[in-house]
């Protein structure tokens, strides 16, 4: 099938040439709007006979293998170039590709793997969807692959949404969208084989929305890095307590005898 | 950085590397006019340094793309394995990877500021297993000049009294930082196995030196330093000899060919203006190729005459010959003892503190390796700064996917190989008889092969780091074969050898001060001279040598020899 934008009404002023601060906070602005959850980037219905899951019931009708045949043309815009403003890095390097509708679905499901936590925000609110928005839109080779991982991930979604509870990802309830994640977020031997090609892509495009979203200053806080500071005098090594856990671990490892010595 | 425009310079200089620039300020500083041409722009670290700039504020987190080989913050510009418009080949069945910069300072902006020493071991190789060949000279000769360049350079690290690692005088080495927890982790496992595990000798300050402040542990070397703590010579060598008035700095200028009169001796070179594409030429008494071995190489072999058939200073037919390589493998895996452990700051000068040196003299004298060379492990693992690092083996979703990320936060580990490769026939580079680059030149074209001696080595230290890694607790797995894991050649960017010194006209292209046997007026200083690629990282002897050559080179100017 294929997936063409589609702009919903509570998103069109949603500017795909914005710088990556401006898009960050507007990112964020919408998040905290509750009005990204509203459109997927599929405007092919699949199969009336595959639509006929009774959506009821919580887990919903049982899909067989699909996969959603994408046809992108390559990105084929210049990079940021050998020589770039390393001080000031270029805010918008290249025109940034999502529609707000998978925008949208990106948003709801960067959220489901980096949700909010007490004071630390969710995915979505610290702009992950526009990080990858870049990543996807970006034309190197490494990230025109991912491209199209990404986007057939999202296309799944709304297909594995619509064959089993007749609505696209965004418009199901939570419990119906978590049965669809449970079944696609872990790669092991339980893994149905028709969501095994699907789990494999999920797998891609959750590395890259964590790893956005501790490249944040929020994530990387989150995560406890306490570098990138400037030091004064030597460099002092561990703490007490990172000396203790070491010497735990040696002696747990029978390596205690054989610590290192300056 | 402008400079003094000089006239009537006694030396030229192609390069303003790790070679070029040492050569510069050794020749500036006992009173000669020299004229330097760099084939890149002009870069000032002190401004265009990406000091504590975070990878969320670059474009794709920092990651590496084809622009930026090594990340958006790399130094490197206009380079990288591929310079733009300036291609090189590779012939069939080769895969050869060369990393250029085009930019003043070279490669010395972002390189890893590992500083061993060569051993009198290492100068004399074939002396001992018969293979490749040896210096024409001791470690006696070259250790006073070792002194001298650590000094000047600035290296931290310690006298560890181990074979592979000859001590500096005192008072001359920084102390090192102190070490992390996961090398001392692997420092208990290898000791275990009696493999020794020391500080590293890096070209970072570790006290103030001149006017360059010491480390303050925090932005990664590879991106440069604004503050002169790391190594380069754009805050160094450059601005030193500069300050002499006896240097010209000419950049853009990227040298076509060296020129020669009737007679066959060396008159200068000429060179592209980058900026106008105007071609110019240069005279002067005598001519240093600090290019780089490749590209110093491509030089010669471009400066065909009928006097010289087969190219400049090769009547030893030994230009672009003996392209050598460090070998390179990685193996790291998750320790699980590391899991979850208390945070600190582990940038520390942002290298390894602790390394493993060859360790292997004794059982390769006693004949119990199957490998006749050594190598060395850079230790990596430390709580990083997050980027572009994608991790796809990770399960499930919300606060569960999140504990394990931070669960495996700082607990992988990971060894580098570097180790040393033998010449052989099958490794060199010529003239690609096609291609050109943007500036009308011919390109170089590599030809490549590892031999059994490298691939045993790999085996080897695959086999060793998993024995370490597993007195860890790790699960390591099966071990690639070590033709999955060597790395290309070229890739460890330690290619050298393509001039070769010697102790015969016959079968060498300098001497053992870098001196062409076939033009005395024209010099080698960078590590195309290399008889041998030791394990140890090359660009503290190329410092080293062109230091000692350069003084060498300066007492025949002034007995009026040249």
């Amino acid at each position: 099938m294929s997936h063409k934008p589609e702009q919903g009404e509570a998103l069109q002023t949603y500017q795909t040439n914005m710088t990556r601060r401006q898009s960050l906070k507007l990112m964020a602005a919408l998040a905290a709007s509750s009005m990204l959850p509203a459109l997927s980037g599929c405007d092919t219905a699949p199969p009336a006979t595959k639509t006929a899951a009774p959506t009821t019931a919580l887990t919903g009708a049982l899909t067989e293998e699909h996969w959603p045949d994408l046809k992108l043309a390559p990105l084929t815009g210049p990079g940021y170039g050998t020589d770039p403003n390393l001080i000031l890095p270029p805010e918008s390097p290249w025109p940034l590709t999502l529609t707000p509708a998978q925008l949208g679905l990106l948003a709801l499901v960067a959220d489901i793997l980096v949700p909010r936590e007490g004071a630390v925000p969710s995915a979505s609110e610290v702009g992950v969807p526009t990080v990858l928005d870049e990543w996807v839109s970006a034309p190197y080779p490494r990230q025109q692959q991912d491209r199209v991982t990404v986007l057939s991930a999202l296309a799944w979604l709304d297909d594995e949404a619509t064959m089993r509870f007749g609505s696209r990802f965004t418009g199901l309830k939570r419990p119906q969208q978590l049965a669809i994640i449970d079944d696609i977020a872990f790669d092991n031997a339980d893994t149905k084989p028709q969501f095994r090609r699907m789990t494999k892509a999920f797998a891609l495009l959750r590395g890259l929305v964590v790893a956005a979203f501790f490249a944040t200053p929020e994530g990387t806080k989150d995560i406890g890095y306490v570098g990138n500071t400037a030091i004064g005098g030597d460099y002092p090594g561990p703490t007490p307590a990172a000396k203790a856990h070491l010497d735990k671990i040696l002696s747990e490892l029978g390596l205690q005898e054989f610590a290192w010595k300056a | 950085m402008t400079t003094a425009q000089i006239d009537m310079p006694e030396v030229l200089i192609v390069g303003s590397g790790a070679g070029g620039a040492m050569a510069a300020y050794e020749l500036t500083r006992n009173g000669h006019k020299v004229l330097l041409l760099e084939a890149g722009r002009d870069y000032d670290p002190k401004k265009e340094t990406p000091m504590f700039k975070l990878n969320g504020d670059a474009p794709l987190m920092g990651a590496a793309t084809p622009d930026k080989d090594f990340g958006f913050y790399d130094a490197t510009i206009d380079g990288g394995w591929q310079v733009p418009n300036e291609p090189y080949t590779s012939a069939q069945g080769s895969e050869f990877m060369w990393w250029r910069a085009r930019m003043l300072g070279g490669r010395t902006n972002h390189w890893g500021r590992y500083a061993l020493r060569f051993s009198e071991h290492d100068f004399k190789g074939k002396s001992r297993d018969g293979l490749g060949a040896d210096w024409p000279f001791e470690y006696k000769d070259i250790a006073p000049w070792y002194d001298k360049t650590e000094a000047l350079v600035g290296v931290c690290g310690t006298n560890t009294g181990l074979d592979d690692m000859p001590p500096s005088p005192d008072g001359v080495l920084q102390p090192p930082p102190q070490p992390r927890v996961p090398e001392l982790l692997v420092a208990a496992a290898a000791k275990k196995l009696g493999i020794p595990v020391v500080p590293m000798h890096r070209a970072v300050l570790t006290r103030p030196l001149d006017n360059r402040a010491a480390c303050f542990y925090a932005t990664p070397c590879g991106h440069g330093c604004s503050i002169g703590a790391a190594f380069q010579t754009t805050t160094s060598l450059l601005p030193m000899a500069k300050a002499t008035g006896l240097l010209e700095v000419r950049t853009d200028a990227m040298v076509k060919s060296v020129t020669t009169d009737d007679k066959g001796q060396v008159t200068g070179v000429s060179y592209i203006d980058k900026k106008t594409g105007a071609e110019h030429s240069v005279t002067a008494k005598v001519v240093i190729l600090a290019a780089s071995a490749c590209e110093s190489a491509r030089l010669l072999l471009n400066s065909k005459t009928d006097k010289y058939p087969q190219g400049l200073a090769n009547s030893s037919g030994q230009v672009g010959k003996n392209l050598m390589d460090s070998t390179g493998a990685n193996i790291g895996a998750l320790v699980p003892a590391l899991q979850g452990r208390p945070i600190y700051n582990e940038d520390g000068h942002t290298a390894n503190h602790l390394f493993i040196p060859w360790w292997g003299h004794q059982a390769q004298a006693e004949k119990k390796l199957d490998f006749p060379r050594g190598y060395h492990f850079e230790l990596g693992g430390r709580f990083g700064e997050p980027g572009a690092n994608i991790d796809t083996s990770l399960q499930g979703y919300g606060k569960e996917l999140k504990q394990q990320v931070k669960h495996k936060y700082g607990a992988y580990v990971s060894f580098a190989l570097r180790g040393e490769m033998l010449p052989n026939p099958e490794c060199y580079m010529d003239i690609d008889p096609e291609v050109k680059d943007k500036w009308g030149i011919p390109v170089a074209r590599f030809h490549w092969k590892w031999s059994e001696h490298e691939l045993k080595q790999i085996a080897h230290g695959l086999k060793t780091a998993k024995d370490i890694l597993t007195l860890m607790g790790a699960e390591v797995g099966e071990l690639p074969t070590p033709e999955q894991a060597i790395l290309k050649g070229g890739q460890i960017i330690h290619e050298v050898g393509t001039t070769r010194m010697g102790a015969s006209k016959t079968d060498s292209v300098t001497n053992q001060w870098g001196q062409s046997w076939d033009c005395p007026n024209l010099f080698v200083m960078d590590g195309g001279v290399f008889a041998s690629n030791p394990h140890k990282n090359c660009t503290l002897t190329i410092m080293t040598l062109a230091m000692r050559n350069s003084s060498w080179l300066s007492t025949q100017l002034k007995q009026g020899a040249l």
